[in-house]
């Protein structure tokens, strides 16, 4: 599976409309791939949220009072003359733009709601539908996120490659010898899945193997630097 | 002349036994034996992080928890601690700083419906006739992981290199992963199992033998997916240049 896939399934998941197969396939995935289960928890977070606190918000004991007493206040400082001008006549845009909008809590929390999800879903069909520069681009950019994964990974990798590097000169011969002869398992595990990637680009299950592989890689590298 | 030269040979064939024999007796010596017995109740966690040697865990049919360590280093600690619901054994951490402490072998008898949690380094891991929730074995580089006659709704083994075998039965709705760098992975279940699965294998050494049905889903030879049975577990099995092998129980 890919992380476009996958993405797409996290949707179904959270809404509870996966099914039983794709449900695993989706699970395999997201242990592999840090980013696809970053994105997961975030949307679980957003959707959590946004369940929990529907229809929580409390409103103001006798709200209708308590606007008439802010516009009354508002309306005593204004001086009078104001209200005895002859009001120009004024063009839709200025009405709209002079209306004056009163908005409960409950009101301004749902817009604010209501816009965020509604420029999500602008920016995400606007991606999908004008975002590639067109079908044969998609391709080239699913391609370059993989590179990117790859390369974020590498940091981190380097990062504690660095400091094991620090720490070998402690290490007793035995125990150097048998983290070079893993890890060179495990990099000649890297280097076939990116050859075979080299081959062909999307290459769902060589994608999943380098994943794996880099992850393990990381893993033995943290075991190793605190020695 | 001829004589002189003979007691010289003898006396330095002799010098030499005996240091040979000192030094046998000083590695005997130097090896201690730790035993010790725990109280268990049902269900008790066995939580054990050791850094090098052979771990090996079965049951019995006892309610207590029986630790067996054979320590190589003098300078290597092993302090056990107990809590209401495990027994939590850290190497790691009793040793940090203590520099190459050498092996230790671990032998722990346990109740059958024990949660087994075991980590090492290097060393291999054998757990047998356990029925529980957790069965977890990870070597972080070289090891075998023999796990005989399971049953546990949980069951996780993963090594670097070395070989991996399972014995035993998957339960309903159960979760069981696999994985190695280098090494064989043997599955031997009953014929009658129902589990869901996704075998990779870059190298396209997958033999499903008995389990093999017209449902499953072979991609280009390097990865199998599909359903045994009715499905009803999840196995996921991941070996990037050994032969993975399906075997009837």
């Amino acid at each position: 599976m890919n992380c476009e896939t996958c993405q797409e399934l996290i949707h179904d998941l959270i809404d509870g409309s996966i099914t039983q197969r794709d449900e695993f396939t989706l699970n395999t995935h997201l242990k592999e791939c840090l980013d696809c289960e970053s994105v997961r928890q975030d949307l679980a977070s957003i959707v959590g949220f946004c369940r929990t606190q529907r229809g929580q918000y409390e409103a103001p004991p006798n709200e209708q009072a308590m606007w008439l007493r802010i516009r009354n206040v508002i309306e005593a400082e204004l001086p009078s003359r104001v209200a005895a001008t002859p009001e120009p006549p004024r063009s839709f845009l200025g009405r709209l733009m002079g209306r004056t909008w009163e908005l409960s809590l409950p009101q301004l929390a749902t817009s604010t709601v209501a816009i965020v999800l509604l420029v999500s879903l602008v920016t995400v069909v606007g991606l999908r539908r004008w975002g590639g520069y067109g079908p044969s681009a998609v391709p080239q950019v699913e391609a370059s996120n993989v590179n990117d994964r790859i390369w974020q990974r590498r940091q981190v990798i380097d990062y504690w490659n660095q400091r094991v590097e620090l720490n070998k000169a402690r290490w007793s011969p035995e125990m150097r010898e048998t983290f070079d002869r893993n890890m060179e398992v495990i990099d000649q595990a890297v280097a076939n899945s990116l050859d075979e990637l080299k081959r062909n680009p999307h290459d769902e299950i060589s994608e999943q193997m380098l994943n794996e592989s880099l992850n393990d890689k990381l893993a033995l590298l943290k075991e190793f630097s605190d020695l | 002349m001829k004589t002189e030269f003979l007691t010289r040979r003898a006396r330095f064939l002799a010098v030499g036994a005996l240091l040979a024999l000192t030094s046998l007796s000083f590695n005997v010596a130097a090896q201690q034996q730790l035993s010790r017995r725990y109280p268990a109740g049902k269900n008790v966690r066995i939580e054990l992080k050791n850094i090098s040697g052979t771990i090996t865990v079965e049951s019995w049919n006892k309610n207590e928890i029986r630790l067996t360590a054979t320590i190589e280093s003098k300078k290597a600690q092993v302090l056990p601690k107990q809590t209401d619901q495990s027994l939590v054994v850290d190497v790691m951490s009793d040793n940090r700083g203590r520099g190459d402490v050498g092996d230790i072998n671990f032998k722990l008898q346990v109740p059958v419906n024990s949660y087994v949690d075991l980590e090492t380094r290097t060393g291999n891991i054998n757990v047998a006739n356990i029925r529980s929730d957790l069965v977890r074995a990870h070597v972080s580089t070289e090891g075998d992981i023999i796990l005989t006659n399971i049953v546990a709704s949980k069951v996780v083994a993963q090594n670097v290199m070395g070989d991996i075998f399972f014995d035993g039965e998957f339960s309903s709705g159960g979760n069981y992963e696999f994985k190695s760098n280098k090494g064989n992975i043997t599955i031997r279940i009953p014929a009658n199992s129902d589990f869901h699965f996704v075998a990779s294998s870059p190298a396209r050494r997958i033999a499903m033998n008995d389990f093999w049905n017209n449902n499953l889903k072979s991609h280009d030879g390097r990865k199998y997916e599909g359903y045994v049975g009715g499905g009803g577990s999840s196995l996921s099995i991941i070996n990037y240049s050994g032969q993975i092998t399906f075997l009837r129980r």
